[in-house]
């Protein structure tokens, strides 16, 4: 199930995951494919094919199921992103209260489309879908942290604060 | 329990679905994704019928029967949802009919001209995705004609387990993708091109070979291995055999598909099976010869006649790839004057599986078990060759080596690839030049049908037993030749 | 944070009834507030039978948006079966909706607590919360209060040492707004793609690895302390009776004072709108209003006069109370590019497993973008008309409900910013989103 202890890029990862592996189960090892891809994403920031074979080992399910998991959602990303991942909502009350204004100031200051990522590889910019901020609107997700109640000025700080 | 569909009132049994009852009753529900040997993906919706008191429309293939239940498939709303179904799937459809191998066998053609609306009412241009690329050496993929119907990733799921495919992205995005190049491919990889039911899937040998209309399918066995798979394999129909075409073109065998036989291999066939009709084109012998010398049939009989009178101690090695007509034939015809040996003539090669499972056995042969049910099974050994001083063989034979400096008459479809000639080669036809039967390894009798003429220089086994046994019964009357 | 209450603090309250602080959503703080006596009670003086029977005379529907009967949905499972699971739904995604995240921030334990209950209920050794990936603080503070519980011997072996044990696993969303769909995040619990399962089988009776499974969203699951500390009748008797309880509503969009707002069910909406969220912004008329999340269909100024919010009330008013997540739309907002937000929202979302909604939501979304783009045509009304008929009731989720429903209702509603910005090939009000 788990592949051999040679394989320097996988022994970090595979520290992680039997971290992880105890919380769940035992006979629920195939729940694991999603956290641990999540583990793969947040520690080299996007997942390769060789990332997906390591998780379906370890899980012990078909790589096949892995390879559709890791296509399917939309926190995993198979190409580099930026350091810092700017996640700008676009749905309905943010939309609303302003959202299109800030994607195009956003992109105005970071100089790519939504999609895109920076020259310097500083930031990765996406227009995403609701994040259960409605109330608190127009928001933004930069990396981890949420950020409310935005405008022009406010915006520019956070992103100015990205290394 | 009784249901009604339409007008007719059906019996139907307690776990089962209101698609199941309403096929078995010969009763149409159009389906794609439903398939009786694959799990319920009840995701393409156009099974979709109408049930009193059910303000929803429900698939029918994921419905299962409660008695008295009442199931309309004629109600409007059964065929708005069938229209509209359509429309969701030839919203992005190629329409590549005009080229598409599967035109005339498509069942997204046949339930778009049954069900489809009058016109497309899309004004946007259509999405592309990746057409017509290797899936494998064996399969093509055209992206775009497929209606993501699953069966193909179901089949690999859950019927050959081998998971090579899936469905990858989201939304309208997604796609049927294999796992990689470098994956072992499946060996029961091709099911997937008959189960797909667009142009999807298809076999990149039957490519662009034939329009399926001009061609008619003949039920055969495979010779592939004892699970003797039922089969089907597809010539021209007299009628299109035109002479323009040419000889070639008008009498090759074309593709094999499954004949679905629930005794044995239900309705799977693995690759080699798929390759039945490959057989027909593998070099083969056309005329007699003796020794290195051609020579007509009536020689080789003659000459064979001979060998057999003198020998004292005749072998025959008969074949496990001879259906039991010709068994039968051989052993009334010649049973008593030889010592009979059994043996695989096909035997594994190193590429092939050799034994799962699911359907392929180890061995290689189709007919062991008539062997064995007639002769007993003797394999021979080199001590017992040295006592020879004749051997039949009958069948493909790898290597003489054993049989020392005793005279050989070989009857096989193929030339026997060796250095030291036989005595006497005559050329038999092969298995879909005849009708016959096989047992497979659980004794279980499945007909092959001729599908094809023999060339004329070639003989049917049975026709050459029976010339051999006149000949020697004539040769009997006679005062022994010095 | 998550959107504020701007209300007072009333201690009868379900939720909101004390004052956020830095520190109160800590197990201390609930304790001080009553917290965990609930627990108590059950493992003390009741069975797994009686804490069902309280949440059945409760009257307590599904938070989610579906509105199911809980009681009924714990009913369904055979309690005999060997292993049942709970799931806590918090992958909150519906548009309009962010009260979820607020429960998870600020009274991590009272679901915590609620989750125990309906584990005990239901006869569970083990309880997943399914948590949307891109929740952060949410996320913290349920682990912390996870911690805290299991430290303190509320969640484990031998809870507050009784008989019951439960073990609560926190499961991470990967960014998929069907998983919030039961079956959808059953299958996505289970290490696949999130696809919805046909149904039936329904999960209460083969659910997660084929076991009976109950998924309750955290405002249902985070009601039941308060409806066993004080008994299913009065829970009852909060609110409206064809749907009795607190809820706590989310407002977005056009107003003064967007925000969460804990109320009876029954509450007049006029009343939450212009007085509770100070009206809308810059004075502006009220345009639209979509009640419970963007799924629901829309309603327009004058048709939520006498509205009030419960079920039977929005029903009757041709939509849905949904999610509880009200999104308010002024005079002056363009109506067709509003619906395009939703149709790109609902295409990105598909999930891609049935045909109408695959195909669907992507042609409804590219007629749209192209009558935006000043390309539309006469036919597109009629396809807009068409093609979400195609998908309503016909797919094998909610999902394409979901997304036939907005266009439906914009097109019924709105007909004439369709037809001008069709002839026209502009928008009727500058294309203004913004108020």
């Amino acid at each position: 199930m788990k592949p051999g202890p040679g394989d320097a890029d996988a022994s970090g990862l595979l520290e992680e995951f039997d971290r992880l592996r105890d919380v769940y189960p035992r006979q629920m090892s195939a729940s694991l494919v999603l956290p641990l891809l999540q583990i793969v994403q947040q520690q080299k920031g996007h997942v390769t094919p060789a990332d997906a074979r390591l998780v379906a080992d370890y899980a012990g399910v078909p790589p096949m199921q892995v390879v559709e998991a890791l296509s399917w959602y939309t926190m995993l990303h198979r190409q580099p992103v930026g350091r810092h991942v700017v996640k700008v909502c676009r749905n309905i009350a943010c939309a609303l209260r302003g959202s299109d204004r800030l994607l195009a100031h956003v992109q105005k200051k970071l100089g790519v489309a939504p999609g895109g990522t920076t020259a310097d590889g500083r930031v990765t910019f996406l227009a995403v879908e609701c994040l259960a901020s409605c109330g608190t609107a127009p928001v933004m997700q930069v990396d981890e942290t949420y950020h409310e109640e935005l405008d022009e000025a406010k915006v520019n700080r956070v992103l100015e604060g990205l290394r | 329990m009784e249901i009604t569909i339409d007008d007719r009132t059906i019996e139907a049994n307690r776990g089962e679905s209101v698609l199941q009852a309403a096929m078995r009753h010969g009763i149409e529900i159009p389906h794609f994704c439903y398939h009786p040997r694959l799990s319920i993906a009840g995701s393409c919706r156009i099974c979709l019928v109408k049930v009193e008191g059910v303000p929803k429309l429900m698939p029918a293939c994921n419905l299962s029967v409660a008695p008295n239940m009442k199931v309309s498939t004629l109600a409007p709303e059964v065929g708005r949802a069938r229209e509209q179904v359509m429309q969701f799937l030839m919203l992005n459809h190629p329409v590549d009919c005009g080229i598409c191998d599967k035109a005339g066998e498509c069942r997204l053609q046949d339930y778009e001209f049954a069900f489809g609306p009058p016109r497309s009412r899309s004004l946007d241009a259509k999405h592309h995705k990746r057409k017509l690329h290797d899936l494998s050496p064996r399969i093509q993929l055209d992206n775009e004609r497929c209606i993501l119907c699953s069966r193909c990733v179901r089949f690999t799921r859950e019927i050959s387990k081998s998971n090579m495919l899936g469905i990858v992205e989201r939304g309208a995005h997604a796609v049927v993708e294999r796992l990689d190049p470098e994956s072992v491919d499946d060996a029961y990889s091709d099911n997937v091109i008959g189960i797909c039911p667009t142009g999807a899937l298809l076999s990149r040998d039957f490519l662009y070979q034939s329009r399926v209309w001009f061609l008619e399918p003949v039920r055969s066995v495979c010779t592939g291995c004892s699970r003797g798979c039922s089969i089907d394999l597809w010539r021209r129909k007299k009628e299109w055999r035109l002479r323009s075409l040419g000889e070639e073109r008008n009498n090759m065998l074309y593709r094999v598909t499954v004949h679905e036989n629930p005794e044995i291999n239900g309705p799977w066939l693995c690759n080699k099976g798929f390759d039945q009709h490959k057989l027909a084109t593998r070099e083969r012998t056309l005329s007699p010869t003796l020794g290195d010398v051609p020579a007509s049939i009536g020689q080789a009989i003659a000459r064979a006649r001979e060998l057999i009178a003198a020998a004292r101690s005749p072998a025959a090695l008969v074949s496990a790839q001879a259906s039991n007509e010709e068994l039968d034939a051989f052993k009334a015809a010649l049973g008593e004057r030889f010592r009979v040996y059994a043996r695989e003539d096909s035997v594994a090669q190193p590429e092939e599986v050799v034994e799962d499972d699911f359907l392929i056995k180890a061995d290689k042969n189709p007919n062991s078990y008539g062997v064995r049910e007639r002769f007993g099974w003797k394999a021979l050994a080199a001590a017992d060759a040295q006592a020879h001083d004749l051997f039949l063989v009958w069948g493909d034979w790898g290597d003489y080596a054993m049989f020392g400096r005793a005279r050989v008459i070989h009857l096989s479809s193929f030339a026997p690839q060796r250095d030291r000639r036989p005595d006497v080669h005559i050329p038999l036809s092969m298995t879909f030049e005849r009708s016959g039967t096989f047992c497979n390894f659980e004794g279980k009798p499945n007909r092959f049908e001729k599908v094809l003429d023999k060339p004329p220089l070639v003989e049917h086994a049975a026709d050459v037993f029976a010339q051999l046994e006149a000949e020697l019964a004539v040769l009997q009357r006679l005062p022994e030749a010095s | 944070m998550s959107g504020q209450a701007a209300q007072d603090v009333r201690t009868e309250n379900v939720f909101m009834s004390f004052a956020v602080t830095s520190d109160s959503h800590t197990l201390d703080a609930y304790r001080a507030r009553g917290g965990y006596e609930a627990l108590g009670k059950a493992l003390r003086t009741m069975q797994p039978g009686d804490v069902e029977r309280e949440v059945t005379a409760s009257g307590l529907r599904g938070r989610g948006g579906a509105n199911f009967p809980v009681g009924s949905k714990w009913s369904f499972v055979n309690k005999e079966s060997p292993v049942v699971y709970l799931c806590c739904n918090a992958d909150e995604g519906e548009p309009g909706t962010f009260k979820d995240r607020w429960i998870l921030e600020h009274v991590p334990h009272q679901l915590v607590e609620g989750i125990l209950l309906a584990a005990f209920a239901l006869h569970a050794r083990h309880a997943f919360v399914y948590i949307r990936g891109e929740f952060d603080l949410a996320l913290r503070r349920l682990r912390g209060a996870l911690d805290e519980a299991r430290a303190a011997g509320l969640v484990g072996e031998h809870i507050l040492g009784s008989a019951f044990a439960c073990d609560v696993v926190v499961h991470r969303g990967g960014g998929a707004y069907v998983c919030g769909e039961e079956s959808s995040l059953i299958n996505s619990l289970e290490g696949k793609k999130g696809y919805p399962r046909n149904k039936p089988p329904f999960p209460a009776v083969k659910g997660f690895y084929g076991a009976p499974t109950v998924v309750n969203n955290v405002e249902t699951l985070a009601n039941v302390p308060w409806i066993v500390a004080r008994g299913g009748a009065a829970y009852a008797a909060l609110g409206n009776k064809a749907n009795p309880g607190h809820r706590l509503f989310g407002v977005s969009g056009h107003v003064n004072k967007p925000g969460l707002y804990e109320l009876p069910t029954g509450y007049p909406m006029k009343k939450l709108i212009f007085e509770d969220c100070g009206g809308i912004l810059g004075g502006k008329p009220l345009k639209a209003v979509i009640p419970g999340g963007s799924s629901t269909p829309v309603l327009t100024a004058g048709e939520i006069e006498a509205l009030t919010l419960d079920a039977p009330s929005l029903q009757q008013a041709g939509s849905m109370l949904g999610s509880g997540g009200l999104i308010v739309i002024a005079e002056g907002t363009c109506m067709v590019r509003l619906l395009q937000v939703l149709t790109r929202f609902y295409r990105h979302e598909s999930c891609g497993q049935c045909t109408p909604c695959r195909e669907g939501t992507a042609w409804m979304d590219d007629i749209l973008a192209r009558v935006v783009d000043g390309r539309g045509q006469a036919a597109d009304l009629a396809s807009l008309q068409e093609v979400p008929e195609g998908i309503l009731g016909n797919t094998l989720c909610a999902l394409g409900d979901a997304a036939a429903m907005p266009v439906l209702s914009f097109m019924k509603k709105f007909r004439n910013e369709f037809e001008y910005f069709v002839a026209n090939r502009r928008s009727l009000n500058d294309g203004r989103l913004e108020a």
